[in-house]
């Protein structure tokens, strides 16, 4: 017998696959997801590299020349200043992008500790933390936000902050949900009978298993603030011209759809193919991250 | 929730859009339905700050307030000539100082009540009450004593030039002869008030009163207020005990507040606004070439300027006001974002004010611009230290912030950001003094360059700069009232705009031009240089 056992080669033994091994594996398969995955990496690193590669700087105006439909000087065309649209959407894109991922880290940080702490502890704190998000979601979250902004003033960062910081209450029910249901599991009472501590148990055991969930819903809240951030910015709260994103070159553009199209086209196609991207992407982690999907 | 909430909003607002493209109207439209039962629907900027005659200040109050209360005189909107209202006749003394009022018999108020020339009375006095705190009261100060009692120098309102001579005759006494003193009576801020009804709903000196309110306010005019739905509409209907209801061809108006132009624009087209309260810049050249008769552009005797907060460094040095006074390119600007159709301004009175024209003192100078600033100690903007343009919220105003604050920029190298606030909040902070730079208009009360000077004055309500200069208010206060013919008077006129354009604590942009949409239904509402309304002369004639 104890032949038998030398005679199997190590290296034949099949490898253990993890769920992150497996999760990837399917993603791969998933053409949309990756195409929307690439894009999305694609329009992170121009976003990045804008102030080197932008054609022209964005509050650069000619005046003389106004508004004019794309060209060969000005791929996109130029605003009503004359200022390049090309440029615009780029530097545009950093904002909403900026705050898209901002925000959604806030809001990610604050929901899944806050779900997983009441979803772990249970019951009377788990009712008392969770009817106070209910009352969270009871206040209009506009005015919030408007609050927010004339206490502590205009500032491109805490404006990301304050989006984020309404945007944590869904996430955190769904972790608590989520965490609920782990905590009857077995691994979870194996864990708490070698005597580890509830902030282990909580971030090495209980949140690695409900993340499925929350990357799906985060992929929708990006889209979300972004167009959140355009409204602000519409009211006089957000970011101020010259500067300007997605969301404020979309509502400038419909004022002139008929005059000037091109105005409204390009930063609406920008805007739609991001959001399209993070769906597909979305779509694409939730069934690959979904244990119940059968390994073909 | 906000993500399908945000769809919802962005998906209504694509259908509001391509539904109001798509076709030319519902069936029943509220210009249609309103030329058949005489209902103006008017679309009126904002919401109004409020309806108490002594307390607004702002364009779009005036066209309610009008509507609402009388005052002794009315003008005709086409030659803009003074018209009895309450007061029936008047004699001016030989002299110039004295005004007799011969009120009517048949003017009462909306609950019954005559109109009296104690009525008239109280309500100036009310007016000038210090502690009302009426922006306007600079208004009366040609009267006797009127300056005195505003600022609490005298207690008595006896002494002041208003005397009740009888229940129907009134009699002011002025200091000079003032030539535009009968404009002043058609201005809201001389209004009559109901004594009981103030009283009823608090102090005299109450700002905050709920007088002028929906189902509480008793009014002298041709019309009263049926209904006020803040940020929907206020609707004004025909008052059957008007003295001269019988020449009220309207039964009603309806007053929106339009505050997103582009909206504005759209509401036009889409027949729920007989005429607009302005026009989207970029859409002038299409109606121009397209529908030109929907589009009315005409001159307007106000001024687009700019204002510094000369309290605040580094504003209080004059070379950095002129300095930025002077990079703003203002042909280029009117040629381009402002679509041509206004004039360039360099002194605060609109050129041609009754024949007077203010001296131009200066123009585009960039180098001469970049010298004072380096004189302040900023050679070439370093170290200016950033500060923001303040502006009530709208599209036409933004444009031009966003073009002046790259010629700054690119001219001086001045960092400049950009605030906007919405009309209540905007006024606010222009009171209490809290901005570095605000974009301000002022139009014409009554056709005379002093309805534009005297703004200046220390410690006017309508001055918000901080500026103050004591040869200024002498000229304006002693010089001109006391001036014998028009061609001295014009001369102090200039040489106290000299005072005010080198002290520049405001910067003229452009000389403003009406411009608005009106359906052809619409009669008897000329196109004037005040954009004065009488809504006696409007009616309304079905489109064939």
């Amino acid at each position: 017998m104890t032949t038998a056992i030398s005679e199997i080669d190590p290296q034949e033994l099949p490898k253990g696959v993890s769920l992150w091994q497996d999760a990837w594996h399917r993603l791969r398969r998933n053409k949309l997801a990756m195409i929307g995955a690439c894009y999305l990496i694609a329009v992170i690193i121009m976003a990045l590299l804008t102030p080197w590669i932008a054609p022209y700087a964005y509050d650069a105006q000619d005046l003389r020349l106004g508004a004019t439909p794309p060209s060969a000087a000005h791929w996109l065309g130029t605003d009503l200043f004359g200022r390049d649209l090309l440029s615009r959407i780029m530097y545009g894109g950093r904002i909403s992008l900026l705050v898209g991922f901002i925000a959604t880290a806030v809001a990610l940080v604050i929901g899944v500790t806050y779900g997983a702490i009441a979803g772990y502890v249970g019951g009377r704190v788990d009712a008392i933390m969770m009817r106070l998000v209910d009352i969270l979601y009871a206040l209009p979250f506009m005015i919030f936000i408007i609050l927010l902004m004339v206490v502590f003033g205009r500032n491109l960062l805490l404006m990301f902050l304050a989006i984020g910081v309404v945007e944590w209450l869904t996430m955190a029910r769904i972790v608590r949900g989520q965490v609920q249901s782990l905590r009857q599991q077995e691994f979870v009472e194996a864990a708490i009978s070698i005597g580890l501590s509830p902030a282990r148990i909580i971030w090495k055991h209980l949140i690695p298993n409900a993340l499925g969930p929350v990357i799906v819903y985060t992929t929708l809240t990006i889209p979300s603030v972004m167009l959140l951030e355009a409204f602000l910015s519409f009211l006089g709260l957000g970011i101020q011209p010259p500067q300007s994103s997605w969301g404020l070159l979309i509502s400038h553009g419909v004022e002139t759809m008929e005059e000037y199209p091109w105005l409204l086209i390009f930063p609406g196609l920008a805007l739609t193919m991001t959001l399209f991207a993070l769906n597909f992407l979305g779509d694409g982690l939730r069934d690959a991250l979904d244990p119940r999907v059968s390994k073909d | 929730m906000s993500f399908l909430g945000n769809r919802i909003f962005s998906m209504a607002v694509i259908v509001v859009v391509l539904y109001l493209n798509g076709c030319g109207g519902p069936e029943v439209n509220q210009v249609e339905s309103g030329n058949r039962d005489q209902i103006l629907h008017l679309g009126n900027g904002t919401e109004p700050q409020g309806l108490d005659p002594h307390i607004v200040t702002g364009v779009p109050e005036h066209h309610i307030i009008t509507a609402l209360f009388e005052g002794l005189v009315l003008k005709n909107p086409y030659t803009l000539e003074v018209e009895p209202g309450v007061a029936e006749r008047w004699e001016i003394s030989e002299d110039g100082r004295t005004y007799t009022f011969y009120l009517r018999e048949a003017a009462v108020w909306s609950n019954g009540d005559p109109v009296t020339a104690e009525d008239f009375r109280w309500s100036w006095m009310r007016a000038l009450t210090p502690e009302l705190g009426s922006l306007y009261n600079y208004m009366y100060f040609p009267i006797v004593n009127a300056e005195a009692f505003a600022n609490g120098e005298i207690d008595s309102f006896d002494q002041v030039g208003v005397k009740v001579l009888d229940d129907r005759t009134l009699q002011v006494q002025l200091y000079e002869p003032t030539p535009y003193l009968l404009q002043l009576f058609d201005h809201y801020s001389t209004f009559p008030v109901h004594r009981a009804n103030i009283e009823a709903f608090g102090s005299i000196s109450d700002r905050l009163s709920q007088w002028a309110r929906e189902g509480n306010m008793v009014s002298n005019g041709a019309f009263e207020l049926t209904e006020w739905k803040i940020n929907s509409h206020v609707r004004v209907e025909r008052r059957a005990s008007y003295w001269d209801a019988e020449n009220v061809e309207l039964n009603g108006i309806v007053f929106y507040p339009t505050e997103n132009i582009t909206t504005e624009e759209r509401m036009f087209r889409d027949h729920m606004l007989h005429k607009t309260n302005d026009v989207p810049l970029d859409k002038i050249p299409l109606y121009r070439a397209e529908k030109p008769e929907l589009i009315e552009l005409a001159p307007y005797l106000g001024t687009y300027f700019y204002a510094f907060n000369i309290t605040k460094p580094p504003f209080d040095d004059v070379r950095i006001r002129r300095a930025l006074g002077m990079t703003i390119d203002r042909e280029l600007l009117i040629d381009t974002v402002l679509q041509g159709i206004n004039t360039a301004a360099y002194g605060i009175t609109p050129p041609g004010t009754l024949g007077y024209s203010p001296p131009k003192l200066f123009g585009f100078d960039p180098e001469l611009a970049r010298q004072l600033l380096a004189e302040a100690g900023y050679p070439d903007g370093d170290g200016f230290p950033p500060f923001e343009i303040l502006y009530n919220t709208s599209e036409a105003h933004q444009k031009i912030a966003v073009a002046i604050q790259q010629m700054w920029q690119q001219h001086l190298n001045i960092k400049v950001t950009l605030t906007n606030q919405e009309w209540k909040v905007y006024l606010d902070t222009l009171n209490n003094m809290d901005f570095d730079v605000s974009r301000r208009a002022w139009i014409a009360d009554y056709i005379d360059p002093n309805g534009f000077l005297d703004m200046f004055l220390t410690g006017g309500g309508n001055n918000r700069t901080g500026f103050s200069n004591e040869t200024y208010d002498r000229i304006i206060q002693e010089g001109a009232p006391k001036a014998t013919d028009q061609k001295e008077r014009y001369k102090l006129f200039a040489e106290a705009e000299t005072i005010l354009i080198n002290s520049m604590p405001v910067i003229p942009i452009y000389t403003y031009s009406i411009k608005h949409l009106k359906r052809e239904s619409v009669k008897g509402m000329p196109t004037n240089l005040m954009a004065y309304y009488n809504y006696k002369y409007v009616y309304l004639e079905a489109e064939e």
